[in-house]
């Protein structure tokens, strides 16, 4: 957590040069579902002002939207800045605009994770569902006080058809990506 | 009335959660609910999992709906994370009709489909908009006067209020109300609304302790006798990293129990503190129960 207390933002070079700057990116996101509002960013700052995590760290929703609406890509999707959000949905709620910040977050997070960028605590989980068909495991402690709770078995969660389905779409390419760049960097 | 229930992954698997599964399912018996469990209910795959796919994320949520859907029930859950998933499905489902042609095709290679007609509840917001503050008042056989405690919603019952059909998102009053016939004070504190960096717990875990401290900072000055929660993240950052907090920022006088909002409801009606697994909590939650039972009978 050091890191981001140093404020490790997008090092923070300006000007920014022509070379930097991927003009399509804010269209690529506001493509997807959930970054529609991207476009109508006023960069009012009301997303920042109502922010839990950037009451205690210097972490600004409105620069993470400056950003990208500057085609700051590179920067952007390799930023731990991204995966920030605490999902409280504040920014969301309260902007006049309704750019929607956290859906927003949702779009850059799976852009980031097709890349091999994903916060590896959720891939951890991920996993963790894949196998256990919750994101917990089961244990007989816990089964045991159920059953002094007067509380119905658990059942088993239907694993085979859970993985089929985490398979068909492009969590399987976020894994792969994954791996990837943990062989890259090993 | 009868409804499906999904519990969610947290709930019914953790020993400070348990209790929350006990008690909701005798508020539901006691109000005269019939609930059928979702079969075999997978994991929902709430934010985090959007944030690495959100197409895999809708069709592995669509699941369970598509269970309820096979039973012709509409869906109750105590999970907050499960609620805002559920709402996000069907918001999904019929604005993209892209999305919709995927998740179907998912859906369908596993031998299932989701028309998209399940209405998902928060259980909060369901006996708040279904049940009502007078049938609660019918049915109350304990007068907890005297007993004040900091109410949290959490976030994702009631934000963004469009996508959850929530009227009042920013400061909320209803599952205040709720408990207003059993004459429980209710403590109005600065910070009771905001997030308490749950979704951070095992990604940025230092972040998840800054912000879970000031929220512990504000609910110890606000002097209740426990903590009450809806949301299960809530609860785990609140009870179980409770103690972590009190050793990481030298809080000594911290010891606030950290009490499921359905245990209140079943408290009230008459359950006993062990059948609501009141004695599984991280922090004790004795002072507050010999408080409650101190109170009197209607």
């Amino acid at each position: 957590m050091e890191e981001t207390e140093k404020s490790k933002a997008y090092r923070g070079d300006f000007p920014v040069r022509d070379e930097n700057v991927d003009n399509s990116f804010k269209y690529e996101i506001a493509n997807q579902v959930g970054g529609e509002g991207l476009l109508r960013c006023l960069k009012c700052g009301a997303c920042s002002g109502g922010c839990p995590v950037g009451s205690v760290i210097d972490y600004r929703p409105r620069k993470v939207l400056g950003n990208v609406l500057l085609g700051l890509k590179e920067e952007v999707l390799s930023s731990d800045q991204i995966w920030l959000c605490a999902a409280c949905f504040t920014c969301e709620e309260r902007c006049v605009q309704e750019v929607n910040f956290t859906d927003v977050v949702t779009v850059l997070r799976n852009f980031a994770s097709q890349e091999g960028n994903a916060a590896p605590g959720y891939v951890a989980m991920a996993k963790m569902v894949m196998k256990n068909g919750r994101v917990t495991a089961r244990t007989q402690l816990v089964d045991k006080m159920r059953e002094q709770l007067g509380l119905p078995p658990l059942q088993d969660p239907a694993i085979e058809q859970l993985n089929h389905i985490m398979n068909a779409a492009g969590l399987k390419r976020v894994f792969e990506a994954q791996k990837e760049r943990e062989d890259e960097s090993e | 009335m009868k409804k499906a229930i999904a519990w969610g992954c947290l709930v019914p698997t953790r020993r400070s959660l348990i209790g929350y599964e006990a008690a909701t399912r005798k508020v539901l018996e006691h109000l005269g609910i019939e609930t059928v469990d979702i079969p075999n209910e997978t994991c929902c795959a709430p934010f985090w999992m959007q944030s690495l796919d959100l197409t895999t994320s809708i069709a592995m949520a669509a699941r369970n709906l598509a269970k309820a859907e096979e039973m012709g029930l509409d869906l109750l859950t105590p999970c907050s994370g499960c609620f805002h998933s559920y709402k996000r499905v069907n918001h999904v489902l019929s604005n993209y009709p892209d999305m919709r042609e995927k998740v179907d095709s998912i859906l369908k290679s596993v031998g299932l489909h989701y028309d998209g007609k399940v209405e998902s509840r928060h259980i909060v917001d369901f006996l708040y908009t279904e049940i009502g503050i007078d049938e609660i008042q019918k049915k109350s056989t304990r007068d907890m006067t005297g007993v004040s405690i900091g109410l949290r919603y959490g976030c994702h019952m009631l934000k963004p209020h469009e996508l959850l059909n929530i009227e009042y998102s920013e400061r909320p009053n209803f599952a205040d109300e709720l408990l207003e016939p059993f004459g429980i004070n209710s403590v109005q504190y600065p910070g009771r609304h905001r997030c308490c960096g749950g979704l951070l717990r095992g990604v940025q875990d230092d972040l998840a302790d800054r912000i879970l401290h000031e929220r512990l900072i504000d609910v110890n000055e606000a002097g209740v006798d426990g903590i009450v929660t809806v949301c299960s993240l809530c609860h785990l950052q609140h009870d179980m990293g409770q103690r972590g907090i009190k050793r990481k920022f030298e809080m000594d006088d911290l010891e606030i129990p950290v009490i499921h909002y359905p245990q209140i409801l079943a408290l009230g009606f008459g359950y006993s503190p062990k059948e609501l697994g009141l004695d599984l909590h991280t922090i004790k939650t004795d002072k507050f129960v010999a408080k409650v039972m101190g109170g009197g009978k209607r």
